[in-house]
């Protein structure tokens, strides 16, 4: 990370033309954002289980931009990225707002509902065998939302056909007869892929897309979306643990640390000048493969949740700047410019 | 060679000694797929050595030889001399290869027996392992192990559900160590853990090796894991080694498509989706 790159050409070479102009870049602009969270706060109410999960989230993605949502285990990266399709357990209890376009998600019926997952938001998870029924054919699976869009077979099977071919399955007529234990995990990922595609989404949710699946493929899977979103000018929310990738194809990043957001940037600021201590630990306990990089720098203790977090900054117990006001007030986020970042001493120059 | 403590010094090969684990000509079929076909390296006394490749490529297999949970068709393993490719013997026989190889696995949580307490879990091992030790010995040992894990008196009463994934393989690692093991074979070990643990498991991985000169086998898909907790690496591609040498070396200057492959498609920022299919369909109709 010597080259410290300019927040003007952190789009470049990632093959977008419309996220760097997007006019969405700024909330609450004259053109609405495709995806706009707004003091999202969670909670799961009674019973044994009774925790907050999120904390006044706040998100925007734009038209073609790609954002990324990073977070360790228990941040609440997953929740968050769910909301937006409505699926949250039946007995949660949110406030503010997830709006799409415009329409405010958690008010939506389930007329609402299945209208916006049909047509505007898909979502592709981590375990595509998880996804897919393995009794029937990957062309039934394909085919089935077509056809309850009022598409005939033939129609519905020759667009499947051609969805499979714009994620690069060769053969894709004979893949269509196929069942889902028949192809690899990268290749079952480009058919879950292929079907989040068929209702032509303004918005697409990631969550852990690559995280199965190995390295070389992870490379494949990822162009693919890319291109696709390119084409298409869908915008993506794309949720990772991995800094590096998120860093590699996002235009930008929030982080988000026990069901709060700590810190948001474009991508290659957010790498070269992390703002929040967490954000730095994170980039410093990363092992890096360049031949002159640190070793991996632990941060002290665990990744807590919103339910296990102290009163005050989450992150005070395992912060190496912490005072005792962080203990004592939980730092709000704060935006000047492009970034966000919640932290009562972010401005004291404690991070070079 | 003494199961006591080895020198740590001993990380590059030794000539006098020879190496401490052997490996030559290894093979497992299942049915008509080749897993592991002809693998062969050594590790020396107090090494550490990558075995790095992708999902099919045999490493699970080869690591899963190495310790006995499967038979291999061909080939030798030796620890120390000791011939151990075929099944043991007697108990006797496999407690001692248990004392020369032992393993931790990627998912603590399906390797420890949910119901049995952290203390329990290592004391069992210690009773197999050392019962010269005596009740107090053995008692000494344990609190010894924990700390050396960096787990307390609350971790040690509890059973594994109520550990985070983090702690869950510190115990596995003391379990592991109890048996005081001249190899100890790492399988994805830090791959499940968020990257801020992560770093302190290899962190005290890197201490454990340095404190008590025990030998690493590090089987991983990830080259950054890897270019930080081993000195040599062997790359496996469809269960042959395509590459090996000095881990710094084969990853500044990699000799095999393969190997370039891998290390482009690690996430960076000159990182190049397109660029990386081209090489990967490349490769594939190199192999063709």
């Amino acid at each position: 990370m010597a080259e410290t790159t300019t927040s003007t050409d952190m789009s470049k070479g990632k093959n977008k033309s419309t996220a760097a102009s997007s006019p969405a870049a700024g909330p609450g602009g004259s053109a609405e954002p495709l995806l706009d969270i707004q003091g999202l706060t969670l909670r799961l109410p009674a019973s044994a289980a009774a925790r907050p999960i999120l904390d006044g989230i706040g998100l925007h993605v734009g038209r073609g931009e790609t954002v990324g949502l990073v977070g360790e285990s228990g941040s609440g990266k997953s929740v968050a990225c769910r909301s937006v399709l409505g699926l949250l357990p039946r007995t949660a209890e949110t406030e503010g707002a997830v709006r799409v376009n415009g329409t405010d998600v958690l008010g939506l019926d389930k007329q609402g509902l299945r209208d916006m997952r049909r047509n505007k938001v898909a979502m592709v998870f981590q375990d595509p065998r998880a996804s897919v029924n393995p009794m029937r054919r990957v062309g039934a699976f394909l085919t089935e939302g077509l056809r309850v869009r009022g598409l005939s077979k033939a129609d519905a099977l020759a667009r499947a056909e051609q969805l499979l071919e714009e994620v690069g399955i060769r053969d894709p007529k004979g893949a269509l007869r196929k069942f889902p234990h028949q192809f690899s995990g990268g290749m079952l990922q480009r058919v879950v892929i292929a079907a989040a595609l068929t209702g032509d989404p303004e918005l697409l949710l990631a969550d852990e897309p690559t995280t199965a699946l190995d390295v070389t493929t992870q490379a494949e899977v990822v162009g693919i979306l890319q291109r696709l979103q390119a084409r298409h000018g869908t915008g993506m929310l794309f949720v990772t643990h991995d800094l590096e990738l998120a860093a590699a194809i996002c235009d930008r990043i929030y982080v988000m640390y026990a069901g709060r957001i700590v810190e948001s940037q474009p991508a290659a600021d957010l790498f070269a000048r992390p703002r929040h201590p967490y954000t730095a630990g994170l980039l410093a306990s990363t092992p890096r493969l360049d031949p002159d990089a640190e070793p991996p720098k632990p941060i002290p203790g665990r990744p807590v949740s919103l339910a296990e977090a102290p009163t005050g900054c989450a992150f005070a117990d395992r912060c190496a700047f912490a005072e005792d006001r962080c203990r004592a007030e939980a730092p709000p986020l704060v935006t000047q410019g492009a970034v966000s970042v919640a932290c009562l001493r972010a401005d004291e120059g404690i991070l070079p | 060679m003494t199961k006591e403590k080895i020198p740590a010094q001993a990380s590059d090969p030794g000539e006098t000694a020879g190496p401490l684990l052997e490996v030559a000509g290894l093979c497992r079929t299942f049915g008509d797929h080749k897993a592991v076909d002809d693998v062969a390296f050594t590790l020396a006394a107090g090494g550490s050595l990558g075995i790095v490749g992708e999902s099919g490529s045999g490493k699970t297999t080869t690591a899963r030889m190495l310790v006995g949970l499967e038979t291999p068709d061909a080939g030798s393993i030796r620890v120390a001399g000791h011939e151990r490719a075929r099944q043991p013997r007697n108990r006797a026989e496999r407690l001692r290869r248990a004392r020369e190889i032992q393993m931790v696995f990627q998912d603590p949580y399906l390797s420890l027996d949910p119901r049995i307490t952290v203390r329990d879990s290592i004391g069992e091992v210690l009773r197999l392992h050392a019962p010269e030790l005596g009740k107090t010995g053995r008692a000494e040992r344990l609190a010894e192990l924990l700390d050396q894990v960096g787990l307390g008196a609350r971790e040690a009463g509890a059973v594994p559900r109520r550990l985070s994934g983090g702690q869950r393989q510190r115990v596995a690692i003391a379990r592991a160590l109890a048996a005081s093991p001249k190899v100890l074979i790492l399988d994805e070990a830090v791959a499940a853990l968020d990257v801020s643990i992560q770093a302190q498991i290899l962190d005290l991985l890197v201490r454990i090796r340095r404190e008590e000169g025990i030998a690493y086998l590090f089987v991983s898909h990830d080259l950054a894991v890897v270019k930080h907790i081993t000195d040599d690496v062997v790359v496996l591609r469809n269960g042959r080694i395509v590459e090996a040498g000095r881990t710094a070396e084969v990853l500044a200057n990699p000799q095999h498509p393969y190997t370039r492959l891998l290390i482009d498609s690690v996430p960076s920022e000159d990182w190049d989706p397109d660029r990386i299919a081209e090489s990967r369909r490349a490769l594939a109709a190199l192999e063709a």
